[in-house]
C-alpha cells in the first residue's frame, strides 16, 4: 500500500490512465528577422489568452469559481508586461519565441520555488502549466483531452495542472493519484469540487504504476493500493458503500428541525469570524450565528475601525441572516491575539492577563464605540452582545449598565435600535462556572466557550506539546463544569448554548443533551452531522450515559465510554 | 517621486487575484511605480513580481511614483490597498 495525503474524502476503484504532459520538443534555432518572431509569440499569447478563458468559462459552470479563477489568473500573470518584454527581449537579441518563453518561465519556476510559502509556491505550478501550454501553441502540438478517458479511470499524473483538470469529466474518473500536491493544491481543491476522491503526495507512484493497471484509491486516509486482491477491492467498495451513504445520510437533515430522538427541539447554529462567513451558515442550514467573533475587524486594520466600519459589518451579518439569532462576541484581545496598534504590554501570563472584557472595561471610550455599533445594528436583525472572558458579576453588571447609556444616547439622537436587545455571558472561566448562578442572575444568556474553559478549568496551554494531553473536554473536572453551567442557566430561565469544537463532537453530544444544552453553535460544514447525532439520542438514553460517565473518575474512562456508545 | 506607506488588509495578502488586479491598474499610469517592501523594490507593474515578493496580510509597504502622473498613480495605489483590493 502507499501513502499519501487525502486530497478529496472517499473511495474509488479503477483503472490507472497515466498523464504526462511534458514540454514540447522544439529546436532552437536563431533568428534574424526578429520582428516577425515576436509577432510569432504575439499572436501565440492572444491563442492562449483565448483558450484559457473559454476553459475558464466551462469550469466556472461545472465546478465553481475558485477553478475558474485559478485559469483566469493564467491569462493574468501572461499578460504581466514585465513577463512579456523579458521574452521580447530574448527574441530580439536573436533567440526564437520557443527558447525565449522557455527559459524566461524557468526563471520565475526557480524564482517562485524558492519562496518559502506554500502558496507562492504553488505559482511555480501555474507557471509550469502557461509554458507547456505556450509552448505547445507555438510548436503545434495537440493538447491532451483528458474528457475522452473512458469510465472507472484513476487519474496518475505527477500533478494535475488546472488546464488538464479543466477537462475532467466527473462521471468517468474513479480516482485521483499524484506525486506532488498538497491538500490546498490546484489538484486536491478541483477534486474535492468534482467529489472525486484523490490521494497526492504519493512518491514515486509514476515509476510503480503503468496504463491499465487497477488502483484503489482511498482518498480519507491518503492510501493507495497498487493491483489490489479480490478482498481489498470488497473492502474498498464496502467502504465506498458507507462513505456515500453517511453523505446522503446528511442530505436527509438539511431543512429539518434540529431535535432529539424523542423530539425536544434545540437550536443549532454555526460560528463565524468575518460577516460574509454568514453566507456558509445559511447555506450550510444553520439556524443562526451562536459565535460571530469580531476580532477580524480590529486586526485588519491600523487603527481601531470606527463605530460606521463596526455598524456596517455588524449589520451585513445580521441582514444575511434573516432575521434569525446572531450572536456577536465584544473584541477578545489578548492571550494569543495580538493587535499591535492598541499597544498592549508584553506579558508574562497573557492568557491570565489584560485581556478581553477586562481590556475593553479599561477602555471605555473605544468599547463604548463597538457597544454603539452593535446597538444600531441591533435594529437589522435579532443580534445579541456575548462578553467574553468574565470573571465576576460586576463585570456584566458594567457592560450592562454601558449599553443602558448609549440606549439614552441613541433614544435623543432618535437613532433606532432593538430595545430588547440581549446582553450574554460567554461562559470560559472556572470562575464563571462556579459563580454561574449568580451570573445567571445578570445575565440574558451564556454561551459556554469550551476550548478556554478547558485550557483554564486544565491550567494547560493546549499548545504546549509537553502538557497537551491534559487539554480534554472528556476530563471529569470540565464535564462538571460544563454540567453545572447548564444547569444554573436553565434554572434561571435564560438560554444556555455552546459555541466551542465540543459542541459538535458526536461523543460529547449526548452528555450535553442530558445536561439540558439548548443551542448548539459548530462551524458551518459540521451543522448537518450535528443535527443528524442529535436526532439519533433521547433524553432517557443521554441521562443513562451522562450517569455512568459522570461516575467515572478519569478522563481516558470517559472517553472509552463515549467512544463505546457513540451512534 | 512621491510615496506614501500603507498596509495590506487582505486576509489572504497580494496572492494572485488582487496583485493581477493590482498590477493592471498601475499599468495605466505613465510613471514608474515600485512598492518598497522592507527594502526589496518590487515593480508594481509586474504581477509575477508581486507574487514572488509573498506580501501577506499586515505588512507594511511604501508606495513609490515617479513620472508625470506621479500623484494620482500613488493616490489610486494607495486607494486600491486600503479598500483591499476588492476582496
Amino acid at each position: 500500500m502507499l501513502k499519501g495525503i487525502g486530497g478529496s474524502a472517499g473511495y474509488g476503484v479503477g483503472r490507472a490512465v497515466i498523464i504526462s504532459e511534458g514540454k514540447p520538443e522544439y529546436v532552437s534555432v536563431e533568428i534574424t528577422d526578429t520582428e516577425s518572431e515576436i509577432k510569432r509569440f504575439e499572436d501565440a499569447v492572444r491563442v492562449f489568452v483565448e483558450k484559457t478563458q473559454g476553459m475558464a468559462d466551462a469550469m466556472r459552470e461545472r465546478v465553481g469559481e475558485h477553478n475558474a479563477e485559478i485559469l483566469e489568473g493564467h491569462i493574468l500573470m501572461l499578460s504581466d508586461p514585465f513577463m512579456q518584454d523579458e521574452i521580447k527581449g530574448m527574441i530580439n537579441s536573436g533567440n526564437c519565441a520557443e527558447a525565449a518563453v522557455d527559459s524566461v518561465c524557468d526563471m520565475f519556476i526557480t524564482m517562485f520555488s524558492q519562496v518559502d510559502d506554500e502558496l507562492t509556491k504553488q505559482r511555480a505550478t501555474d507557471i509550469g502549466d502557461i509554458r507547456v501550454r505556450l509552448l505547445k501553441i507555438l510548436t503545434g502540438t495537440p493538447d491532451i483531452n483528458i474528457s475522452e478517458v473512458p469510465a472507472g479511470t484513476v487519474l496518475v499524473a505527477k500533478d494535475l495542472t488546472p488546464s488538464m483538470t479543466a477537462g475532467i469529466v466527473k462521471e468517468n474518473v474513479a480516482g485521483i493519484v499524484t506525486e506532488l500536491g498538497g491538500k490546498t493544491s490546484h489538484s486536491a481543491i478541483l477534486a474535492r469540487a468534482l467529489e472525486i476522491p484523490a490521494v497526492l503526495s504519493v512518491d514515486n507512484v509514476l515509476s510503480m504504476v503503468s496504463d491499465g493497471m487497477v488502483l484503489a484509491v482511498d482518498g480519507c486516509e491518503g492510501n493507495c493500493i497498487i493491483e489490489p486482491s479480490d478482498e481489498e477491492i470488497t473492502e474498498y467498495q464496502k467502504k465506498k458503500e458507507i462513505y456515500l451513504e453517511e453523505k446522503a445520510g446528511l442530505k436527509v437533515f438539511v431543512g429539518r428541525e434540529t431535535v432529539t430522538a424523542d423530539g425536544a427541539k434545540v437550536h443549532l447554529y454555526g460560528n463565524i469570524g468575518k460577516p460574509e462567513d454568514a453566507e456558509a451558515v445559511v447555506s450550510g442550514d444553520g439556524e443562526g450565528v451562536g459565535l460571530f467573533r469580531t476580532e477580524f475587524l480590529f486586526m485588519g486594520a491600523d487603527s481601531l475601525p470606527s463605530e460606521e466600519q463596526q455598524f456596517e459589518a455588524y449589520k451585513k451579518a445580521a441582514e444575511i441572516m434573516n432575521g434569525r439569532e446572531v450572536i456577536i462576541r465584544t473584541l477578545d484581545v489578548g492571550g494569543d491575539k495580538d493587535i499591535p496598534y492598541l499597544g498592549l504590554e508584553k506579558e508574562e501570563n497573557p492568557f491570565l492577563g489584560f485581556r478581553a472584557v477586562r481590556y475593553c472595561l479599561a477602555n471605555e471610550e473605544s468599547y463604548k464605540v463597538q457597544l454603539r455599533a452593535l446597538l444600531r445594528a441591533s435594529a437589522y436583525g435579532d443580534i445579541k452582545i456575548m462578553v467574553p472572558l468574565v470573571t465576576g458579576v460586576e463585570e456584566i453588571r458594567k457592560v450592562k449598565q454601558l449599553v443602558g447609556e448609549l440606549k439614552q444616547e441613541l433614544d435623543k439622537a432618535g437613532i433606532a435600535y432593538n430595545k430588547d436587545i440581549q446582553v450574554g455571558v460567554m461562559m470560559e472561566t472556572p470562575a464563571a462556572s462556579l459563580i454561574a448562578d449568580l451570573l445567571a442572575g445578570e445575565a440574558d444568556f451564556f454561551s459556554i466557550g469550551t476550548n478556554d474553559l478547558t485550557q483554564y478549568t486544565m491550567a494547560v496551554d493546549r499548545g504546549n506539546a509537553k502538557v497537551a494531553y491534559l487539554y480534554s473536554a472528556y476530563h471529569p473536572a470540565v464535564l462538571r463544569s460544563m454540567k453545572n453551567i447548564i444547569e444554573a442557566g436553565n434554572k434561571a430561565g435564560i438560554m444556555v448554548g455552546m459555541c466551542g469544537e465540543a459542541a459538535a463532537d458526536t461523543l460529547l453530544i449526548p452528555l450535553l443533551i442530558s445536561f439540558g444544552l439548548g443551542e448548539y453553535s459548530v462551524s458551518a460544514s459540521s451543522v448537518l452531522s450535528t443535527r443528524s447525532t442529535i436526532s439519533k439520542w433521547s433524553k432517557a438514553e443521554a441521562d443513562k450515559l451522562a450517569e455512568q460517565a459522570l461516575a467515572l473518575s478519569t478522563e481516558e474512562e470517559v472517553a472509552a465510554l463515549l467512544k463505546a456508545n457513540v451512534k | 517621486m512621491v510615496s506614501k506607506t500603507v498596509k495590506i488588509v487582505n486576509a489572504q495578502g497580494l496572492h494572485m487575484r488582487p496583485a493581477g488586479m493590482f498590477a493592471k491598474e498601475m499599468t495605466k499610469f505613465e510613471s514608474d511605480i515600485f512598492l518598497d517592501v522592507q527594502g526589496k523594490k518590487i515593480n508594481a507593474k509586474s504581477v509575477m513580481h508581486i507574487i514572488a515578493a509573498c506580501i501577506k496580510c499586515g505588512t507594511e509597504l511604501t508606495v513609490e511614483c515617479s513620472g508625470s502622473d506621479e500623484q494620482e498613480a500613488l493616490n489610486q495605489a494607495v486607494s486600491l490597498i486600503e479598500s483591499g483590493l476588492g476582496e
